[in-house]
């Protein structure tokens, strides 16, 4: 039987596999493919936690709603990624470094 | 002044300032505004000498044999000390005045002409300052005026004696008078100071009056007493020693009188002035004046060292060549036999000496100044390479010089003593005198009175001949160079005038109606007491005798041996006749003694000054140099050291933290969960 706990891990894994993205990978989309990772780890415990709500699915719904704003954000993201690949001719964030002294 | 003067005696005093002043008029007035141009000044300073002489023989009319007259005014005061500055005319200050402007006047008249040939100098303009400064000296009644005028009689003589300057030996003379006044001067200077700090005062008439402070003063118990105060008996001997230096260098005693030979450099008619009335006369003058001072046997001293001069400078007279040194040397002889007679209690006699020899010897001076202007001319007119002044080249000049031959005759035979002159009153006065004075002594004492006696028959010698190298036999110059020119002869009546006045002033008339006692001299009427004036002693009658008749022996012994060609007694080159040529070594003694002691004095100076003084100075500047490196390698390595410290370890703390902003969004986001992760890890083992 699927447990509250299998989720748990499964999510956390998730979140792991999605912060070792953010940080390993050196392309910005792969970046961003992280961050939808480590996103929807969280959703998933949102989806797995609403089994305590029963009556307003409260958990599903904000889940519903943070899915929206993924999506939105990532538009954002996509945007800026765009632009700095004009500016920079490249999509590495270890080489978009000016912002260092 | 306590009381005021009587109308007649101030005008006295007005016209005695007036004699002392008009000279000094000149002297400004051919300093500002006649300038170099020496015909001008020359008739201005005469001019002011003539009304200055005739002051000073109303001054002397109203006050000789009268009143002395005293009159101050407050000069300004130190302490509780008032100093006064004064005239104080009694009998030997107008005496004084007068010889001076009397015998400064010829030779103001002789100096127009003698000087005309170097034109545009400042002689004249000198010639009043000395005029002045010694007409200053006789009448003032304060010892810091004397002292003034004292040093200016000194340094206005040095301007005349340098006042060819362009040549090397006058400006040594000069040089040389100048040094041997200053060791005079310090005498007096300490011997003032001394009287000052025993009476506590300055004035001449306080101190040496009669009934002065000086007077009532005794030395009892190594005590010098005084009515104000008592010192140590030794400062009475100092100060004395003091104003015996200070006659010394003045008067040129031995052992002084080196450089009045020497002051032969200047031109002859001031020669004339500085040996009869003006410089040397300041000495005795000034014994004069401080006579009181001395104790007997600080009289017998000087008497020692009056007689010593009077004999060695008539010694060396005998064998020298030149014209104007032989009579320099006669003039110490003749200060020598003032000194002495101050000094065997003569004083009226010494005084007579003086008046006397002023004469005379200025007369010789400036007979000399005639001779020697017309050997030059004859030096110059033939081009020839000869000493105007060396005796040897001279002869028979009587025929060429008929009124200065008898002109210098006379003044010759006054310098000798012999009758019917004016110096056989004064000199045999002082003669007498000295065979009184020994009567009272021991066998010693006798060879003061034996020693003036010889060195008057060495005068005889010497001035014999002297007339006879000069005036007599041939002229030697024509007898060595027989195609000389000769134009000479007495000169204008700027040079004979003065000439016949001093002849006359020479011979006996002036001084005493009977020509051959000297008792009956009406200056000893003025110097109270005059002593030895009585005929008592058969001394009066057999010695005037004795040394006439040596005197002439003497000088029939120099005819025979310079004009009839006899052999020479003293072969040229004995022990004796070396001495007397080389003036007794004495300048070679001081050159080679006093002179390189001092000059090794300055060497060793020199070297100290270099080495230790310059040396510690060096030294301080090595160490400072040394702390200024020590303190700068602290402030390099350890004051900025820490300072760099501090500010590099500020800057790796400031690196190591700079290098977590390297712009990599990763590593940031890396950093974060690192933190994060060990807030956690910490949290946990907590």
């Amino acid at each position: 039987m699927i447990t509250m706990t299998h989720y748990l891990v499964l999510s956390a894994g998730l979140f792991c596999i999605g912060l070792y993205v953010i940080l390993a990978k050196q392309n910005a989309v792969q970046i961003l493919i992280g961050i939808e990772l480590m996103l929807n780890a969280a959703i998933l415990n949102l989806v797995a936690f609403s089994r305590f709500d029963k009556l307003n699915n409260s958990g599903q719904t904000f889940a519903l709603f943070a899915i929206v704003l993924a999506a939105a954000s990532t538009a954002v993201a996509l945007a800026i990624i765009l632009n700095v690949y004009r500016r920079y001719r490249t999509i590495d964030p270890g080489k978009v470094n000016q912002l260092k002294d | 002044m306590n009381t005021p003067l009587p109308n007649i005696d101030l005008q006295t005093v007005y016209y005695a300032l007036a004699a002392v002043v008009l000279p000094f008029t000149a002297f400004l007035v051919n300093l500002f505004i006649s300038g170099k141009n020496s015909k001008i000044s020359g008739w201005v300073s005469t001019g002011a000498i003539l009304v200055s002489a005739v002051f000073a023989v109303m001054v002397f009319g109203r006050v000789w044999n009268s009143h002395a007259i005293h009159a101050q005014q407050l000069w300004f005061t130190i302490g509780q000390t008032p100093v006064y500055a004064g005239v104080w005319l009694n009998n030997l200050s107008v005496l004084m005045l007068l010889l001076v402007t009397v015998i400064a006047l010829p030779v103001h008249v002789y100096s127009t002409a003698y000087i005309k040939t170097h034109e545009n100098n400042r002689y004249f303009t000198y010639l009043s300052l000395f005029c002045f400064s010694m007409l200053a000296l006789v009448v003032v009644d304060s010892l810091v005026l004397l002292y003034a005028f004292w040093e200016l009689v000194g340094f206005s003589s040095y301007l005349l004696i340098g006042f060819w300057f362009t040549r090397d030996s006058a400006v040594q003379a000069n040089k040389k008078a100048f040094i041997m006044n200053r060791i005079g001067d310090i005498g007096l200077l300490t011997a003032i100071i001394i009287l000052f700090s025993q009476y506590h005062t300055f004035d001449l008439i306080q101190l040496f009056g009669d009934n002065g402070l000086v007077v009532k003063s005794i030395i009892k118990n190594d005590r010098w007493i005084g009515p104000v105060s008592q010192i140590a008996a030794t400062w009475q001997y100092v100060a004395c020693i003091g104003i015996f230096l200070a006659v010394a260098a003045k008067s040129a005693q031995f052992p002084l009188h080196t450089w009045l030979p020497d002051a032969m450099e200047g031109p002859t008619s001031v020669s004339a002035l500085i040996h009869a009335a003006t410089m040397v006369a300041a000495g005795v003058f000034l014994l004069g004046r401080v006579y009181p001072m001395f104790n007997i046997q600080e009289l017998d001293a000087l008497a020692v060292i009056g007689c010593f001069t009077a004999f060695m400078a008539a010694t060396i007279a005998l064998t020298q060549n030149d014209l104007k040194r032989i009579l320099a040397y006669s003039t110490i002889s003749q200060l020598g036999y003032m000194i002495m007679a101050m000094g065997i209690n003569a004083y009226a006699s010494s005084l007579f000496h003086l008046v006397t020899h002023a004469f005379f010897k200025c007369l010789l001076f400036l007979c000399s100044g005639v001779i020697i202007h017309e050997m030059q001319h004859i030096k110059e007119e033939n081009q020839l390479d000869i000493d105007p002044q060396n005796i040897l080249y001279m002869g028979g000049l009587r025929k060429k010089l008929p009124i200065t031959f008898i002109a210098c005759v006379i003044g010759c035979l006054a310098l000798v003593g012999l009758p019917l002159t004016s110096g056989y009153l004064s000199k045999d006065g002082i003669l007498i005198q000295s065979f009184e004075w020994a009567e009272g002594r021991s066998t010693w004492g006798y060879l003061i009175p034996v020693g003036i006696m010889l060195t008057s028959c060495l005068t005889a010698f010497y001035v014999a001949r002297l007339i006879f190298k000069v005036f007599f036999g041939k002229f030697r110059l024509k007898e060595i160079l027989p195609d000389v020119h000769l134009h000479i002869s007495d000169g204008g009546w700027q040079y004979t005038l003065p000439l016949i006045f001093l002849s006359l002033c020479s011979l006996f008339p002036l001084f005493s109606l009977n020509p051959f006692l000297y008792e009956h001299a009406w200056l000893y009427k003025g110097f109270v007491p005059s002593n030895y004036l009585a005929r008592e002693s058969i001394y009066h009658t057999i010695i005037p005798v004795i040394i006439n008749l040596a005197s002439v022996f003497v000088a029939y012994w120099a005819y025979a041996v310079y004009i009839q060609q006899r052999k020479l007694v003293f072969p040229q080159t004995s022990f004796l006749f070396r001495l007397s040529y080389n003036q007794w070594y004495i300048d070679a003694f001081y050159r080679k003694v006093i002179a390189n002691a001092a000059v090794q004095l300055g060497q060793v100076l020199f070297w100290l000054d270099r080495n230790v003084v310059d040396g510690l100075v060096h030294l301080l500047t090595k160490v400072t140099g040394w702390l200024s490196a020590l303190t700068a390698w602290t402030d390099r390595y350890i004051v900025d050291g820490t300072l760099h410290l501090i500010a590099a370890i500020a800057s790796a703390i400031g690196n190591f933290f700079r290098s977590f902003q390297g712009g990599k969004v990763q590593y940031y986001l890396f950093s974060m969960l690192a933190v994060i992760l060990a807030l956690f890890i910490i949290k946990l083992l907590i």
